[in-house]
């Protein structure tokens, strides 16, 4: 028993970062929305290291999972807007959003996840414009002139709910989706998916040798990474600024956000997202506050700093120096 | 009518795909020799086309100029950029090379902007036009054809002629081989991210004929993508596929742009970039190795 809890200890510091996050923004006059958009990069991250940081493996269009996860959204809300559902419809949009990603990643893992290193990323680099240009070509769900939903979602809700929803509620959802993303994570590490993943991300073909089906556990951790960052999606931009346009929201930024973060705070850690999250988001609004209209021209070469003095990121270098000790229990 | 349509798009395809074809000669020479992935590679060609545009604006000098200005130029980011960053980051994984080469994109679009505004500019080379019958062909674009010829011709006797192209081409091959035959193999990978950006920018000087009032900071994320693409066709590791691939690609995408706009609902523009990615994933799932048969 008490080994069972050991082993979950882990969760304990990533729980303590969000509240502290969560009571920074709610204490504090005019930081909350500080706080919310630190708190999305720091879903985001954790979303995107079930995947990136577990297996090794760059995707480069993972931003289009986001995309799709808002369009489930969106798309609910205005198809159902009329049904007196209420906020049952809001469930439904998740499930939607669950869906459009979850089937995006199986259609794309199933291509893409046969190649590997260098050859995954080039195949998965144009899935977010590609997937743009249908949206656009074809004139799906409003083609180029996106799905602008703000009346939709007041009808659902009503005014008050909707608005309390936007500026308070979605936030708080983003800190659970987080913090989901976390659990899973640290279940999976503590499992077989995760004794699978790391001996595919060290030696993919020993791996294959030892009779490790790793295919199964790529697609389980790409699909997992998916739905959350659909989930985020649906969330932090559907339920916040309710509209969607295919060039927004299918924005390659994101997608290097999340690898930025994921690297930052330690590629395959559990505490890296959170870590990652604050550096950026934090280094980000400073700089533009600092160096308004060049922030960028002083980020990039900075980056580029980072990633060549610290490949292993933050909690990856603390767990290096520290993770034989007492505190060590508590970093993964 | 519509057959008129398709030649004169058809004649276009095969003029635009040898700049293309030129434009992604880079980016295989680095992967192919580096195995480094540039995911910044529009931003270089972006470079390119601002070089053309203050050759012939600020200058009034002819683009054919800001060819060599270009590759110059091109050579010295790249040497800048292979030292300061890429040469440590060749054994790290992926994620780090990615990350890296995507930001040096950013900041050569952060610098063009802080030179040149985020405002679209261009220029308008007149050397008249060439009536084709059925269609007619701007000369500077022809010119921008030709030229994207004859650099890969240079390129391809470079390769086979020189020493250092020689050494190149060993290391692609082998790089543990070439190390023990006496091959300075840190040094060519140093020469290669140098000429295969070099080789980029001055691309944006071909392709800067195309745009006569498409120049902006930020032009270049449309080109990396259509890059990999015409490279996954050429098997992403040969700087000759590459230009072969970018001939194709040209043919298809404007050859596909008569019959997409023929189809009732479909925007076509749209459609042939959504044709494109579609193709990329199509073809590293059947063919990994490129359409035609490398080596």
């Amino acid at each position: 028993m008490m080994r069972n809890v050991e082993k979950y200890l882990p969760i304990l510091p990533v729980l303590v970062m969000y509240a502290v996050l969560f009571f920074i923004g709610l204490t504090m006059p005019g930081m909350w929305q500080l706080m919310a958009t630190l708190l999305f990069y720091c879903a985001l991250g954790q979303a995107f290291n079930i995947f990136l940081g577990m297996t090794g493996y760059v995707d480069f269009g993972y931003v289009a999972f986001v995309g799709m996860g808002t369009y489930g959204m969106a798309v609910t809300i205005t198809t159902l807007a009329g049904s007196g559902l209420g906020g049952f419809t809001v469930i439904l949009g998740y499930i939607m959003a669950l869906v459009f990603s979850g089937l995006l990643s199986l259609a794309v893992g199933a291509v893409a996840l046969r190649l590997r290193g260098a050859y995954f990323a080039i195949a998965t680099i144009g899935v977010n414009e590609g997937l743009r240009f249908f949206i656009e070509g074809t004139s799906l769900w409003g083609g180029s002139e996106g799905i602008i939903f703000m009346s939709q979602l007041n009808q659902v809700l009503g005014d008050e709910a909707a608005s309390a929803l936007a500026t308070f509620w979605a936030d708080v959802l983003v800190i659970v989706i987080a913090i989901l993303a976390a659990v899973t994570t640290l279940i999976y590490m503590r499992s077989k998916i995760g004794y699978a993943l790391t001996a595919l991300r060290e030696d993919e073909d020993a791996a294959k040798v030892m009779g490790i089906n790793v295919t199964m556990f790529k697609i389980i951790a790409f699909m997992t990474s998916a739905c959350f960052a659909g989930l985020v999606g649906a969330t932090a931009w559907a339920l916040k600024t309710p509209y969607v346009f295919p060039p927004e929201v299918f924005e390659i930024h994101y997608t290097i956000e999340a690898i930025i973060i994921v690297m930052l705070g330690g590629a395959g850690t559990l505490l890296g997202p959170v870590v990652g999250g604050l550096i950026y988001g934090i280094g980000k609004y400073v700089l533009s506050v600092v160096f308004p209209g060049f922030q960028l021209l002083i980020f990039a070469p900075l980056i580029i700093l980072i990633i060549v003095a610290f490949p292993d990121g933050v909690v990856g270098g603390i767990r290096n120096k520290f993770g034989h000790r007492a505190l060590g229990r508590f970093i993964l | 009518m519509i057959a008129e349509q398709l030649l004169s798009n058809l004649a276009q395809g095969v003029v635009l795909g040898c700049v293309y074809g030129v434009a992604t000669m880079g980016l295989s020479l680095i992967f192919g020799v580096l195995k480094v992935v540039n995911v910044g590679h529009g931003a270089f060609i972006m470079v390119g086309c601002f070089v053309t545009l203050f050759f012939f604006n600020s200058l009034g000098m002819s683009p054919f100029l800001a060819i060599p200005a270009a590759f110059l130029l091109g050579l010295g980011i790249g040497y800048l950029f292979y030292h300061s960053a890429i040469r440590r980051l060749l054994k790290a994984p992926e994620l780090s090379t990615l990350l890296a080469t995507f930001y040096m994109g950013v900041i050569l679009q952060e610098v063009v902007k802080l030179m040149y505004g985020s405002e679209y500019r261009g220029f308008n080379w007149k050397v008249g036009t060439l009536s084709l019958g059925f269609t007619s062909l701007p000369m500077a674009k022809l010119y921008a054809a030709l030229g994207s010829i004859a650099v890969a011709l240079l390129l391809f006797a470079w390769f086979r002629k020189t020493r250092a192209g020689t050494a190149m081409r060993a290391v692609v091959e082998d790089d543990e081989g070439a190390r023990v035959c006496g091959v300075n193999v840190n040094g060519v990978y140093a020469l290669s991210f140098a000429l295969g950006i070099g080789l980029t920018v001055a691309s944006g000087v071909m392709l800067a004929m195309f745009l006569p009032v498409g120049l902006n900071p930020y032009m270049g994320a449309e080109y990396t993508l259509k890059a990999f693409v015409i490279a996954v066709l050429g098997g992403l590791a040969s700087p000759y596929g590459a230009f072969f691939g970018g001939l194709i690609f040209g043919i298809i995408e404007n050859g596909s742009y008569t019959f997409l706009a023929a189809i009732p609902g479909l925007e076509p523009f749209s459609m042939t970039r959504f044709l494109a990615f579609a193709m990329l994933l199509i073809i590293l799932l059947i063919r990994p190795t490129g359409l035609l048969r490398a080596k």
